[in-house]
């Protein structure tokens, strides 16, 4: 098996680029886009990815750099992390609608479903999903934002499927089989319990927290 | 004004055939002209339960494939001399029927008769589409059992895609002593989930497996209450309204009362 000459990483922070420096420049333009082609709906416009290599030639990052620009991505050049959000930051922050591209804050169009999604659907949105119904057990919500269903939540949640991990899930019944918000799963106890009041999943110290709230 | 219902339920062995049979008999007693199509090509078995296997001479595959008239296909129910049954064939697949086929038969039949009932194979590949192209009314069947209910839910789903909207819920084979026990799930918890109207709740009855080894649906006895539950269902068809009825748990004393023939039941 040949050694793979570029890797893409989905970390908490967004995207890595890991490039073999001994490569040449046409094996890494003929793998990146090998890459890229195989998840064409994975990446969206806009997608950022931190270069990790110390000791890249500088023609080649410019070479990089100009195919993700090709396709509307971009290269994170200097890393920035931003300190994640203090607990009291967390708890008080109200359920967002926005998706957090590079610190540019841009609303994003939220999606809303007006009928009870059911087994064997999928509803996949780049930002916010508001459901005006059930999420029936074997329904899949994949949101880039926050997710929020007004009714009963019993099948497989993933808010800020693309690594926001600011993303919550709210439900009036929260009772899925599984919550993921950006790379965090949580599975539901193996024997369910009913909810009877609205509850609010979000990430909290590495952690998927979830609290009841009024509403 | 006619009707034409398909029967489905996505899961296999939750009584799709049985319900057909029950529901046709049933609507034949109260008069009404009925006719039932059998679109499990392959793996027919209505005619088993309505004790009709012997009389078949054509099928739906020579009607579609044009060899014979709809007419001659259909076969009399030796009882009732207003309920039909379009029998399909065992040799051929489901390949061999698409919708389009199987939505002009349907315009066909509803000219002459009240009631159109289509009993659907399980799944919901070509056969289920082919099923449900000419339905005006779905009747979706489930019984109580987390992968009944969960493949009854993809169904719905699958029916509002294909703009069927008028689609009713019959749960079947409960068992009421399980139910209380909370060993099985309850109707308010299906009705829940599924969230469609429920026009019938019958319960698991020996009857009925006996009854469709001799070829006659269980819904003219009045001792079974698989039998009345039907017998209800027809009537909500009808337009009547009927409350669903209580199960009867056998208890100790009612066993004893029935040895002394006590109880009517």
């Amino acid at each position: 098996m040949s050694r793979d000459l570029v890797t893409i990483k989905g970390g908490k922070d967004g995207f890595r680029l890991l490039v073999d420096s001994s490569a040449s420049m046409e094996e890494i333009e003929a793998e990146i886009k090998k890459k890229l082609d195989e998840n064409p709906g994975f990446f969206p416009e806009g997608t950022k990815f931190e270069l990790e290599v110390a000791d890249l030639d500088r023609s080649v990052k410019k070479g990089i750099n100009q195919i993700l620009n090709q396709r509307g991505l971009g290269v994170e050049l200097s890393v920035k992390k931003d300190p994640p959000p203090t607990i009291d930051e967390q708890s008080q922050m109200p359920p967002q609608y926005f998706i957090q591209h590079d610190g540019n804050v841009e609303a994003q169009e939220m999606t809303v479903v007006e009928h009870t999604v059911r087994g064997g659907e999928e509803v996949t949105s780049q930002g916010s999903v508001l459901v005006m119904g059930n999420v029936n057990p074997g329904a899949q919500i994949i949101a880039g934002g926050s997710i929020d269903v007004r009714g009963t939540c019993r099948g497989m949640v993933h808010a800020g499927a693309w690594g926001d991990i600011s993303a919550v899930v709210i439900a009036d019944r929260l009772m899925p089989t599984q919550i993921r918000i950006a790379n965090m799963i949580a599975r539901s106890p193996d024997i369910m319990e009913k909810s009877d009041f609205a509850e609010r999943a979000y990430i909290k110290d590495g952690q998927i927290i979830i609290e009841p709230i009024e509403r | 004004m006619s009707e034409v219902i398909v029967v489905t339920s996505g899961k296999g062995g939750v009584g799709k055939s049985t319900t057909t049979a029950n529901l046709g008999v049933g609507l034949a007693m109260r008069g009404k002209k009925v006719v039932l199509i059998d679109t499990d090509t392959g793996l027919r078995n209505l005619d088993l339960l309505l004790g009709l296997e012997n009389r078949i001479m054509y099928d739906l595959i020579d009607v579609v494939e044009g060899r014979v008239e709809i007419k001659k296909a259909l076969v009399r129910h030796k009882k009732y001399e207003n309920l039909q049954l379009l029998p399909t064939s065992q040799v051929k697949d489901k390949s061999a029927v698409n919708p389009a086929d199987l939505m002009a038969l349907c315009d066909e039949l509803r000219k002459e008769y009240d009631f159109v009932i289509i009993d659907c194979p399980a799944g919901i590949e070509q056969g289920f589409q082919t099923a449900i192209a000419g339905a005006d009314t779905a009747i979706v069947v489930t019984m109580p059992e987390v992968s009944a209910v969960r493949d009854a839910d993809k169904i719905i789903g699958e029916l509002g895609r294909s703009e069927k909207d008028n689609i009713k819920l019959i749960i079947n084979r409960i068992r009421p002593a399980m139910v209380d026990s909370g060993e099985m799930m309850d109707m308010d918890d299906i009705n829940d989930i599924l969230a469609i109207k429920c026009i019938g709740q019958v319960p698991d009855d020996i009857k009925v497996v006996t009854s469709a080894n001799r070829g006659e649906p269980v819904v003219g006895d009045s001792d079974s209450q698989a039998g009345k539950a039907y017998e209800n269902i027809v009537g909500r068809l009808l337009g009547e309204d009927i409350p669903f009825m209580e199960f009867e748990k056998e208890g100790f004393f009612k066993k004893l009362m029935k040895a002394f023939k006590l109880s009517k039941d």
